[in-house]
């Protein structure tokens, strides 16, 4: 849907921003972005900051990053532990966009903003507590996330029911981060960024 | 664009906000266990206790240092869960530190705001006790019948014995009747009119020798969290093990099961016969269980639905119970219309999966372990689900081994302990003796040393829950307390119970109305006082859990503010309204109470909370331990042959006090061999005691040389009855004007109404909001998207709220879920008020709905 509203200057814009992208600092790629972010690099080159998504978006999940972001400052991000995208069935953010910054969803499996990663060690699912509220609560439950059944060693009544993200499905909306039981020492949910794992490489 | 859904994020936010804010005291403290270096010289306090919440009765270890929780962690000693928890369990500490905790008595000023928060004033205990007692006394002068009082399953043994033994033999009054009643009450039918005694025969340990498991109406996954660990621990270990979910909706718990058997219109009732009739006309059901164990009955049919607020005075009304003896063959002639194509019909079912569903019962050679809740019991026939899924384990002889057993699933932590096996209910007397009985009447005269014939005016039931609710409304009650509960938010029909609906039908405004509360609730708003409470483990209570299990909870803190023990609560009422009254020549308050409280002082007379409540226990154990009390004893023996029938007493022993600390709780009956007390965990079935079997109850009463070693030697003649209880519909069924059934329940993350849960910032967060799911063509139909606000609109009253297709229930299109935990949405403001007949509990699973679409306004 959104295809036809890119603006054929801007493929060159974004070639010239590939280069650019590869020297940004951690900081920027640490920003979650909204659905129809299809690199960090084709964002950074499409987006004019017109805050039209951030305007769409009917959870209020969107706000431009701050100035720390450097570049990227004034891009719309989602601070997910606050309020994490919704995955909307019509996309409002996505039909806002003028410039194609965001494009190409037309389903919840579409958005590619990122994937969810478990730490283990804080965790209290693997530690054999019924938590699994991110299970529950994910918008492709039973898809982005599953439930691994693990016998647990020192204990022969119980089972471990460990929440296990699926990388390629996950689309990093973040409600998970949002809604996690566990913030100490620290909330054991995050998105990895598509900017991260296109740093790092593949999606593991 | 909906501005709808944004106000509805940001309300979330702000909510949120305050919990947060509220959670600055217990910031402090955490959950799991920590190594809390001492401060000062100060030590941390170890105490034992069980969790807050549902019916798992999970065990847990209480840490405290200077007068704060400063952690909760299981108990690994407790056997019902091992040293685990859930989350709800996680986050046990922070239920205390809610920042708007109740510190202070409120009386209300002005009756103009009854139904809010506001015109309360602060008052002095004094003065709250002196206003409750005068309106309860004065209530209770005029006409008895227009006070009642409103109970709990999660109210602790001995407070729930206090309060029944006021009510019952200070007042003389029927009018008491707990939340179980929304609950467990049809369970509570269905085994008394099978087994004669209330409870499930089984207990947890049943599920490590399951080879199938059942679900019926239950989603475990959820509600029973620990429990349901320990069923997927099974699967783990054998992969032959097989899990089926009988349900109206996908759930998280058929999400795991191997096959989901999705049915509506009453089918239950129609797949369990049609499995009986060919387990019987296949000659599939076990022979010898049968002879040795059974006998055989019908009742009364047809029974319609209890709309009308005289139902049960109705001629039918009256009649329900009614049953009559049948022959075996008579039984399997009345079973004969069920055959597969008519089960599967009704049901929706396909004919393959019953079939599967019978192969299983025809199967002698595996353990079957049924387990089934409210989906079951809050059902318009609720009691006879109950009892067809008992006939089911009887007639195929799938009972009474380990592993082999029906179980009824226990909402609330002290549903069995208290409400059930106390009996704070409007039919019954402690230990499951009932007021129509003039032998259990003069067992509990002998208990309670009262003289001879004292209790025979409450020989008739007093008001269940819905009729208290519906005479609340009517203008027929002056006086309701309540306590450990939260009716403003769980009742059915809220439109009408609270005033909301038609102009003759606002009695809340102008009845008396006490509420022992921790926190504000719903129920609070529609206060008259507000008497703040001591909550959980900051007074020394017990609960007895799903599996039979009593545990003590000891006091690890004190309450804040002024907040006081409910017990002290009672008293201090009850001394107030007896006063000057007399029972056989002695004063009433000190015949009944003296024992534990100096009325003129007041205070205990017991040094500590564990005192006072080790000896209401004594007292309260005496009814399962005649041998306590020679004039009971005698009555238990039928010694003089008056009554014709022995009580049977001892068949729900339980032991001393200490007993249930030393061994972080025990099953009941509980038996002493040599000086040692053991647990029964597989009652009816003959075996060592010392291995948990009910090897000293059926050499008392039963006989141990029948089928399997089974005895149900609580009935008179050693034997169970199966009734024959046929299909009838659902009180509604879907049409144009109401075309959705709409069910309701619980999650993981809240307990019950979230008064509590609610107050733990991490819960909310996880949980914030009720949804209500949908599939998704309906969605489509209705040009819906997720998010967007509707109306659930029934012929009983609405309740707006926002859809959603995320999937965590997935219901059947023309199914709608919404769980109950949210004050912000009342989903009770659109359910039916009607109830099962028999046990008078309210189906709060299929009210006939339609879906409004709440018109967004544009953005300004």
């Amino acid at each position: 849907m959104s295809a036809g509203k890119v603006i054929a200057g801007i493929a060159a814009a974004v070639l010239a921003a590939e280069g650019a992208w590869s020297v940004a600092g951690n900081a920027q790629s640490k920003l979650l972005r909204p659905p129809g972010i299809q690199s960090e690099a084709d964002f950074m080159a499409r987006c004019i900051k017109c805050g039209k998504c951030i305007e769409a978006c009917p959870y209020a999940s969107l706000h431009a990053a701050g100035p720390s972001a450097g570049a990227a400052a004034g891009t719309p991000c989602i601070d997910a532990r606050e309020q994490a995208c919704r995955l909307c069935l019509d996309f409002p953010c996505v039909a806002a966009c003028p410039t194609g910054a965001l494009r190409d969803v037309e389903k919840r499996t579409d958005p590619n903003a990122g994937y969810a990663r478990i730490d283990e060690e804080v965790c209290i699912a693997y530690q054999g507590y019924r938590c699994e509220v991110c299970y529950r609560i994910c918008p492709l439950i039973d898809q982005a996330i599953t439930i691994d059944f693990q016998a647990m060693e020192e204990d022969d009544i119980h089972t471990k029911f460990i929440p296990t993200i699926d990388p390629h499905v996950c689309t990093g909306c973040g409600l998970c981060v949002e809604r996690c039981a566990v913030d100490e020492p620290y909330v054991p949910i995050r998105i990895i960024t598509l900017a991260e794992s296109e740093r790092s490489g593949a999606r593991q | 664009m909906s501005i709808s859904r944004r106000n509805f994020v940001k309300t979330t936010a702000i909510a949120m906000a305050t919990a947060a804010a509220a959670g600055s005291v217990a910031g402090m403290t955490g959950c799991a266990p920590k190594q809390n270096e001492p401060i000062n010289g100060d030590s941390i306090t170890k105490t034992l206790a069980v969790c807050r919440f549902c019916g798992c009765g999970c065990g847990v270890i209480v840490e405290s240092l200077r007068g704060k929780v400063i952690s909760v962690y299981g108990d690994p000693e407790n056997d019902s869960n091992r040293g685990l928890n859930c989350v709800k369990g996680y986050y046990l500490s922070k239920i205390l530190y809610g920042e708007d905790r109740l510190t202070k008595p409120l009386i209300r000023e002005d009756n103009t705001l009854k139904g809010t928060d506001e015109g309360f004033r602060e008052a002095t205990w004094t003065e709250a006790l002196d206003l409750v007692a005068s309106k309860l006394r004065e209530t209770w002068k005029a006409d008895k019948s227009r006070l009642a009082y409103w109970g709990s399953g999660q109210q602790p043994i001995t407070e729930g014995y206090i309060t029944s033994k006021f009510w019952k033999a200070g007042l003389l009054s029927n009018n008491i009747d707990p939340n179980a009643r929304l609950c467990m009450a049809s369970a509570v039918v269905g085994f008394m009119n099978v087994f004669q005694t209330d409870e499930p025969a089984g207990c947890y340990a049943d599920i490590d020798h399951a080879d199938v498991f059942i679900t019926w109406g239950a989603n475990m996954a959820e509600a029973h969290p620990m429990l349901y660990s320990r069923v997927m621990t099974r699967k783990i270990k054998d992969a032959n093990v097989k899990h089926y979910d009988v349900s109206t909706l996908g759930t998280r718990t058929g999400a795991t099961a191997d096959k989901v058997i999705i049915f509506g219109n009453n089918g239950d009732l129609a797949i369990t016969n049609c499995i009986a009739n060919y387990l019987i006309k296949n000659g599939k059901y076990n022979e010898g269980f049968v002879r040795d164990h059974m006998q055989f009955k019908q009742g009364t049919e047809d029974l319609g639905n209890a709309y009308e607020d005289g139902y049960d005075k109705s001629e039918i009304g009256q009649k329900v119970d009614d049953v009559e003896p049948i022959t075996f063959e008579e039984y399997a002639k009345r079973l004969e219309p069920y055959t597969w194509e008519y089960a599967s019909k009704i049901s929706g079912a396909s004919v393959e999966d019953i079939k599967e569903l019978y192969e299983l019962f025809a199967n002698p050679d595996i353990k079957i372990l049924s387990f089934w809740t409210m989906g079951v019991n809050q059902h318009n026939r609720g009691t006879w689900v109950n009892h067809n899924l008992h006939n089911l384990h009887l007639l195929s002889g799938h009972y009474c081994k380990p592993g082999d057993t029906g179980f009824s699933l226990t909402g609330q932590p002290s549903a069995c302990g208290t409400a059930r096996e106390v009996g704070t209910f409007s039919h019954r007397l402690p230990a499951d003796l009932v007021v129509k009985n003039p032998q259990h009447r003069r067992y509990t005269e002998a208990v309670w040393n009262l003289p001879e014939g004292y209790l025979d005016p409450i020989e008739t039931p007093g008001f269940h829950t819905t009729k208290i609710f519906r005479e609340l409304s009517n203008g027929n009650i002056d006086f309701l307390w309540s306590a450990n509960n939260n009716w403003a938010q769980s009742m059915t029909n809220l439109t009408r119970f609270l005033g909301r609906g038609a102009e003759d039908k606002k009695g809340i405004f102008d009845a008396f109305i006490v509420v022992s509360e921790v926190y504000p609730t719903m129920s609070t708003k529609y206060a008259n006082v507000v008497l703040p409470a001591a909550m959980w483990i900051e007074r020394e209570g017990q609960f007895g859990n799903g599996e039979r299990r009593t545990a003590v909870f000891e006091k690890a803190v004190d309450p804040p503010g002024d907040a006081m023990w409910d017990m002290w609560q009672i008293f201090e009422i009850a001394k107030r309204v007896l006063q000057d009254e007399k029972i056989g020549g002695e004063d009433a308050f000190d015949l009944l109470f003296g024992e534990w409280y100096d009325k003129d002082a007041g205070e205990f007379k017991h040094e500590s909370q564990r005192e006072t409540c080790k000896s209401i226990w004594e007292e309260y154990r005496t009814f399962s331990n005649p041998d306590m009390n020679k004039r009971a004893a005698a009555i238990n023996s039928d010694a003089d042959g008056k009554f014709g029938a022995k009580l049977k007493m001892e068949a729900k022993q339980l032991a001393p006090y200490e007993e249930y600390i030393y061994q972080h709780g025990m099953t009941w009956p509980v038996r002493e061999i040599d000086g040692v007390w053991y647990p029964t965990k597989w009652r009816f079935a003959y075996g060592d005691q010392k291995e948990g079997y009910d090897q000293i109850g059926i050499e008392k009463y039963g006989e141990k040389d029948l089928e399997k070693q089974a005895c149900f030697y609580k009935s008179p003649d050693h034997k169970a009855s199966v009734v024959f209880r046929p299909w009838e519909p659902p009180a509604e069924l879907p049409d144009d004007d109401y075309p959705f059934i709409f069910c309701t329940g619980r999650f993981l993350e809240h307990w019950h109404t979230g008064s509590m849960t609610r107050r733990v910032p991490a819960l909310l967060n996880a949980l914030p909001e009720a949804l209500l799911d949908m599939h998704p063509t309906d969605m489509e139909k209705l040009g819906l998207k997720d998010g967007d606000h509707v109306k659930v609109v029934s012929r009983w009253g609405e309740v707006e709220i926002a859809v959603s297709t995320a999937g965590r229930t997935q219901p059947p299109e023309g199914y709608l879920f919404a769980p109950f935990f949210d004050e912000n949405v009342l989903v009770n403001l659109a359910q039916q008020e009607m109830y099962c007949p028999l046990s008078k509990e309210p189906d709060f699973k299929k009210t006939c709905v339609r879906i409004e679409k709440v018109q967004a306004q544009s953005e300004a």
